[in-house]
């Protein structure tokens, strides 16, 4: 131990600290949760960032005795609520206030390291350009943004900072304003807006000679006509203040006595019998409490997929099991009183294991004679699954006369395509808690999308009864889907039943690469008929899906991979009332690390393959490739081919689609990529004084879903206080895509209220209703139509009691119920009289036919309404070396009505940057003995601040009748169309066809020595 | 966690350290790697207060004390623009503002485009207390110190350096890598990188003839699983060819 003496906030501290601790944990130690960890090893994800003598730096990769007699700063001694009763303070530093007003806050993790790393710059450099903010924040890796609304953030805290008044804000009252469908094509500053005199006049937002805030809007007739005051508004978000300041809001941000911290011992082969184990040398190591194998717990059957019951899969896991199936499965389980001793234990542990011949290569599993990766008699199968031929699920669909509708086609075209295992990389890993509260209840604090899915699936798991079991979801540092699991919960609950004493387990970074999930590899095959007019008269979908050595979602991420993609062109004529699909998968096993679910679930793995089809195609057959595309795409009042074949695993009903907005996105997204101005265009593709580079411009149409239809459904209870705020309690599970916020607008809408008297809490299965989680793009949908319900219940015991009390007050003529108005928390009779909502609550708590005003609602849905989109690509392609630049990024979304701008922009923003990893940079690779080449955000890398293309976005707002605000979803569709788009932008640039995932330099470099000559532009 | 710590406020403090072998002395720059390593039962000797944080430019010799950190090298004056770009593509702000050159340089590896440059302009090692220079090629082939630490790093200026390189994105590690620096006494040294432990000297020589069959050649067994020889070999000899054709220009 050494004693240091540092100035900490403003404030001199002298602190005893071990002399190879970091700093990260010394101050996590003494509560200053508001520095992250990110688990990694290098500091290169950057959650961790303090301020060491105004410099930003990474606590991680610092001794906390290296900063002896130097300053720190956290994010906790930079501004705080501006309220707090009747102590006066300063309130949030402008940078915080420009984080929170720009919507630069999704899951949060990150903010605080956003807002030092800024407030660095902005001493030093009080002007920055928006290339110097990007450089400054670069050292912060985000997952959600996008990094756009940050940069705009702290350039905004900058202008004010100098003192410049605010610039018109985009978003007010005419800003709203719908678009011609006829928007002229305009070319943007990078970050700025077109002055009204630059649009020709045209009806178009007022975006003043100003930083942009706000996405592009078009709203269509039908959307147009419902008149709203919440919905549609750009409302802070729900959780920014308590984010930006870095309060003690995520799993791992809690102090318990006794607390002990786990450890688990991986496996270091793929795929082995445990011969032998021994752990007793680790046991009595001073400090460890508890070391657990599969001797010492029940051997219980289950899955870690985070679905409802049943789950539509098979049961193929154990909490541990004297087999180990992949390099990374787990084979002890350790807990001590340090992180050290906890290590320390596990290199004590010896086993013996038996090395069993692995599967590496998804096209071995079924062969004969392969070695079987689930021989375990416990095994429970799921539909088609079959283990003795490694077989997790399989899927069979054929829709309309697939063989009949090749031989009417005048080409046929067929190829295979290859998507690759990446992972979700929330800069959050995975981390629970887990206690014994004073009820002898066991409370799982965790960090998941699915917290009622955990309490189900871990009972039985932990030999407890459900309700002897509480999860609690804080906030979530991200989850894209890798939170849809019960991947550690019980690693933590196992510990604390052994033990008695509190558990926190969380992920290293090489850890969430080696034993967490991802998305599915697939190999696919597509073959397509077509008539030389461009008629699609039947498509083939044949997939092989990797699911590694578990199979957590394989029925449904690869079901959804043709039920999305293969249905958006059902070709057109007669081919259109009776499309001919046919989508046939095989999902099996491999001694690889498991796949899961991952933003998209399956769809971007069926996206690419389909556009780089239709881009093919459409190029052979000399046809435009965007009218080829809509020739064929599905319409509004049309059948959802695979409504009737096929539903998560369960049965299929018929679906009419309401809404499709395809047309008006390629409309809106052509003209501001400026589309007819460069594609065929010889010129625009040279890049002057650089003959070795070629421009490129690309195009990718997609559909998602909105929700599980006749299965997701969320509950909602909203209760009145003696202020006239509402309580909303929902299991909905905000992961950072500002749910909580959306559900608020919905309440408030329908209560007349601002949102910040919707006072949200989620979730707890002890005191929130039942919600399926966060996933399947269905929270707003779904969650918020319960809300409306609640809220609806809510608003009618409000307006009687109000209809009376006015009655009473006014001595007017009978007020019926029905014609009150909430608004501006007031009811409101006709003429004008009114009481306020406080009067209403303290009338109905306090004063007379007392009774607590509240309500609750739940919502599934039938139907599942797809959002549509235009994906446009701009690139810049090396011909001599392969090196893929991409420039830009457009996408133009048939949203449904969007709820709040701000956060919907936010989720295709950080979508489209997640999925540019996808198309150009982020692969899971493993070596001959199954070892991850990836184990770090180094070698995985995700795009940083300062390297990002212009990003842009466009909802085309439809009204979506089944949904009470006209919503449908965005959280997943910017996903699948990125990597396609930039795919074809680089054959348009160059001639190179790539048709594997991701577009490195040397798959280009060999796709152009493989091109035909004469194909370059 | 086993470790002992020591930040000593002068040399004979930190020599004493090094010389009285109680223990296994390892000089800690910023941190940036050694503040996680699980070695056990090893010193760490913080070289902050010894005064090493100085940039000297003496004639057209700049000599970089080992605790410059690498943001302090894009802040100076005297560091070419070149140079600049190269270190700002070796790490993000954060760490830049943390790790230091001596620090960087011995952890570099092929894949560390500072490193790669370093190597092109043929930089020397000046260890303490011994005053012997080392090239950086020696240090990256051999590994083995000349002293207790690197007390400074130095660099001509009197050449200009190019450096460009092949990425899956603008800030990814570099799958290739290419240096070149020329010499006003026509003396041309190039390196690549992009790949294995180290970076690879090309060429060191005083004519342009044959630099780009020795950068070919230099590639041969650059495969690996980031990329295969055949294209490493192709594109860097592209590389090398724009900047030799750019300096010429």
């Amino acid at each position: 131990m050494k004693m240091i003496s540092f100035m900490l906030n403003g404030i001199q501290q002298h602190w005893d600290v071990p002399e190879g601790e970091t700093l990260l944990t010394s101050l996590r130690k003494e509560g200053y949760f508001g520095v992250k960890f990110g688990g990694c090893e290098k500091g290169e994800c950057g959650a961790c960032t303090v301020l060491l003598d105004g410099k930003p730096v990474n606590s991680c990769s610092i001794l906390t005795v290296q900063v002896d007699g130097r300053n720190v700063q956290t994010i906790e001694g930079l501004g705080v609520h501006p309220d707090q009763g009747w102590k006066k303070t300063a309130g949030l530093h402008p940078i915080q206030q420009a984080l929170v007003e720009s919507g630069a806050i999704q899951c949060g993790y990150c903010t605080p390291a956003f807002a030092l790393a800024a407030k660095s710059l902005l001493e030093r450099n009080p002007d920055p350009s928006e290339e110097e903010v990007r450089e400054a924040i670069a050292g912060v890796l985000c997952r959600c943004t996008g990094y756009l609304k940050p940069v705009q953030a702290i350039l905004k805290a900058a202008s004010r900072l100098r003192g410049e008044e605010d610039e018109e804000e985009a978003f007010e009252g005419e800003s709203l304003t719908p678009l011609p469908v006829d928007w002229p094509s305009i070319e943007p500053e990078r970050g700025r807006g077109p002055s009204p005199a630059e649009d020709g006049g045209k009806q178009t937002l007022v975006l003043p000679r100003k930083i942009v805030y706000m996405p592009r809007m078009v709203v269509t007739p039908e959307a147009r006509q419902k008149v709203l005051s919440k919905i549609g508004k750009p409302e802070l978000k729900v959780d920014a203040i308590k984010l930006v300041q870095g309060k003690p809001a995520f799993a791992a941000d809690i102090e318990k006595r006794g607390m002990l911290i786990a450890k688990v011992l991986h496996s270091p082969v793929a795929h082995a019998r445990i011969k032998h184990i021994d752990v007793s040398k680790a046991r009595t190591l001073p400090g460890v409490a508890a070391v657990l194998t599969y001797k010492d717990i029940p051997r219980v059957v289950y899955s870690t997929a985070g679905q409802s019951d049943p789950i539509p899969g098979p049961l193929d896991t154990f909490s541990l099991d004297s087999k180990v199936r992949f390099v990374g499965d787990r084979v002890a389980f350790v807990a001590a009183e340090t992180e050290e001793i906890a290590e320390q234990a596990l290199k004590l542990i010896e086993v013996e294991y038996e090395p069993l011949p692995a599967i590496l290569d998804a096209r071995d599993a079924m062969k004969e004679g392969a070695p079987i990766i689930h021989d375990e008699p416990e095994y429970v199968n799921f539909a088609e699954s079959d283990p003795r031929k490694n077989l997790a699920a399989q899927i069979r669909i054929d829709i309309g006369d697939v063989e009949k509708g090749f031989r009417e086609a005048d080409r046929i075209f067929e190829a295979e395509y290859l998507v690759p295992k990446v992972q979700q990389a929330h800069i959050e890993p995975h981390v629970v808690v887990t206690y014994w509260d004073e009820d002898d209840r066991l409370v799982i604090r965790t960090s998941t999308q699915v917290p009622f899915h955990v309490r189900r699936i871990l009972a039985p798991v932990l030999g407890l009864p459900v309700k002897r079991i509480r999860v609690i979801k804080p906030r979530i540092g991200g989850g894209f889907g890798g939170k849809q699991e019960v991947l550690i919960e019980d690693v933590a609950a196992h510990l604390t039943i052994a033990t008695g004493r509190p558990v926190l387990y969380e992920y290293t970074r090489e850890e969430e690469f080696i034993a967490a999930r991802s998305r599915h590899p697939m190999r696919i095959h597509m073959k397509t008929g077509v008539k030389l007019d461009g008629t699609i008269t039947a498509n083939e979908m044949r997939v092989l899906s990797d699911t590694g050595a578990y199979g957590c979602h394989g029925l449904t991420v690869t079901g959804n991979t043709g039920h999305k993609s293969m249905a958006l062109y059902v070709g057109d004529g007669p081919y259109r009332k009776s499309p001919n699909i046919r989508f046939y998968a095989d999902v099996v096993y491999t001694n690889t690390p498991p796949a899961g679910a991952y933003r998209g679930y399956g769809v971007p793995q069926g996206f690419w393959p389909v556009e780089r089809h239709m881009e093919r195609i459409s190029r052979e057959l000399g046809l435009d490739p965007i009218a080829f595309r809509l020739k064929n795409a599905i319409r509004e009042g049309e059948l959802h081919p695979f409504s009737t074949a096929w539903s998560e695993g369960r049965e299929p009903r018929p679906e009419i689609i309401q809404t499709v907005g395809l047309e008006e996105c390629v409309n809106q997204g052509k003209a501001l990529i400026g589309w007819d101005q460069k594609y065929g265009n010889p010129d625009w593709h040279k890049v002057e004084g650089k003959p070795y580079l070629r421009r490129g411009i690309g195009v990718a149409l997609v559909m998602q879903g909105t929700a599980i239809p006749y299965l997701d459904m969320g509950g909602a209870s909203i209760k009145m206080n003696d202020d006239g705020s509402f309580n909303l309690l929902v299991g909905a599970t905000d992961l950072g895509t500002g749910s909580d916020t959306v559900l608020a607008q919905m309440a408030a809408e329908v209560l007349g209220v601002p949102v910040e008297d919707i006072l949200v809490y989620s979730s707890d299965t002890d005191f929130t209703p039942f919600d399926k989680g966060a996933y399947a793009s269905s929270t707003t949908y779904i969650s918020g139509a319960a809300v409306v319900k609640a809220a609806e219940e809510v608003a009618e015991k409000i307006k009687k009691r109000a209809a009376r009390m006015i009655k009473e007050r006014f001595g007017a003529t009978e007020v019926t119920p029905d014609e009150i108005i909430l608004e501006d928390r007031k009811a409101i009779a006709p003429g004008g009289n009114y009481v306020t909502l406080a009067e209403v609550a303290l009338n109905s708590l306090h004063h007379t036919d007392q009774e607590q005003i509240m309500g609750i609602g739940f919502h599934f849905s039938p139907v599942s309404p797809p959002p549509f989109a235009a994906q446009f690509a701009e690139v810049t392609v090396d011909i001599e070396t392969g090196q893929v630049t991409v420039d830009r990024l457009v996408m133009a979304v048939d949203s449904g009505v969007i709820v709040n701008p701000l956060t919907a922009s936010g989720q295709i923003e950080g979508g489209m940057t997640q999925a540019l990893g996808y198309a150009v940079c982020e692969e899971m690779v493993y070596d001959q003995q199954g070892r991850a080449r990836e184990k770090d955000l180094v070698d995985y890398h995700i795009f940083r601040a300062n390297e990002m293309p212009q990003l842009e976005t466009i909802f085309i707002q439809t009204y979506e009748p089944s949904h009470p605000f006209g919503v449908k979803a965005v959280a997943e569709i910017p996903m699948d169309g990125v990597a396609p788009a930039v795919g074809n932008a680089v054959l348009d640039a160059c001639g190179a066809d790539i048709l594997d995932n991701p577009i490195t330099p040397e798959k280009v470099w060999r796709a152009l020595k493989k091109r035909p000559s004469g194909s370059e532009n | 966690m086993d470790k002992e710590y020591f930040r000593p406020k002068t040399v004979s403090e930190a020599d004493y350290l090094f010389s009285s072998g109680e223990k296994r002395c390892i000089p800690l720059g910023g941190g940036t790697v050694l503040s996680r390593s699980k070695l056990e039962g090893v010193c760490l000797v913080d070289l902050r207060d010894l005064g090493l944080d100085r940039l000297d430019l003496t004639g057209q010799k700049l000599s970089i004390g080992a605790t410059v950190t690498l943001q302090q090298l894009i802040e100076s004056d005297s560091i070419p623009p070149q140079l600049k770009d190269v270190v700002r593509r070796t790490a993000s702000l954060n760490v830049r503002n943390q790790a230091t050159i001596g620090g960087y340089i011995v952890s570099a590896g092929g894949r560390s485009p500072l490193a790669i440059a370093l190597m092109a302009m043929d930089a020397l090692l000046v260890w303490h207390p011994t005053e012997e220079k080392q090239s950086i090629g020696d240090w990256f082939t051999l590994r083995q110190p000349a002293g207790y630490w690197i007390n400074s790093v130095q660099i001509n200026l009197n050449a200009n350096l190019s450096y460009q390189q092949v990425a899956r994105t603008p800030m990814d590690q570099p799958l290739i890598a290419v240096a070149i620096c020329r010499w006003k006494s026509g003396r041309i040294r190039v390196a690549v990188g992009g790949f294995g432990t180290a970076p690879l000297l090309a060429v060191d020589g005083p004519m342009e003839q044959g630099i780009l069959e020795a950068v070919d050649n230099a590639l041969c067994s650059s495969g690996d699983d980031w990329a295969t020889a055949e294209y490493r070999r192709e594109a860097g000899v592209v590389l090398a060819r724009r900047i030799l054709s750019e300096t010429e220009r």
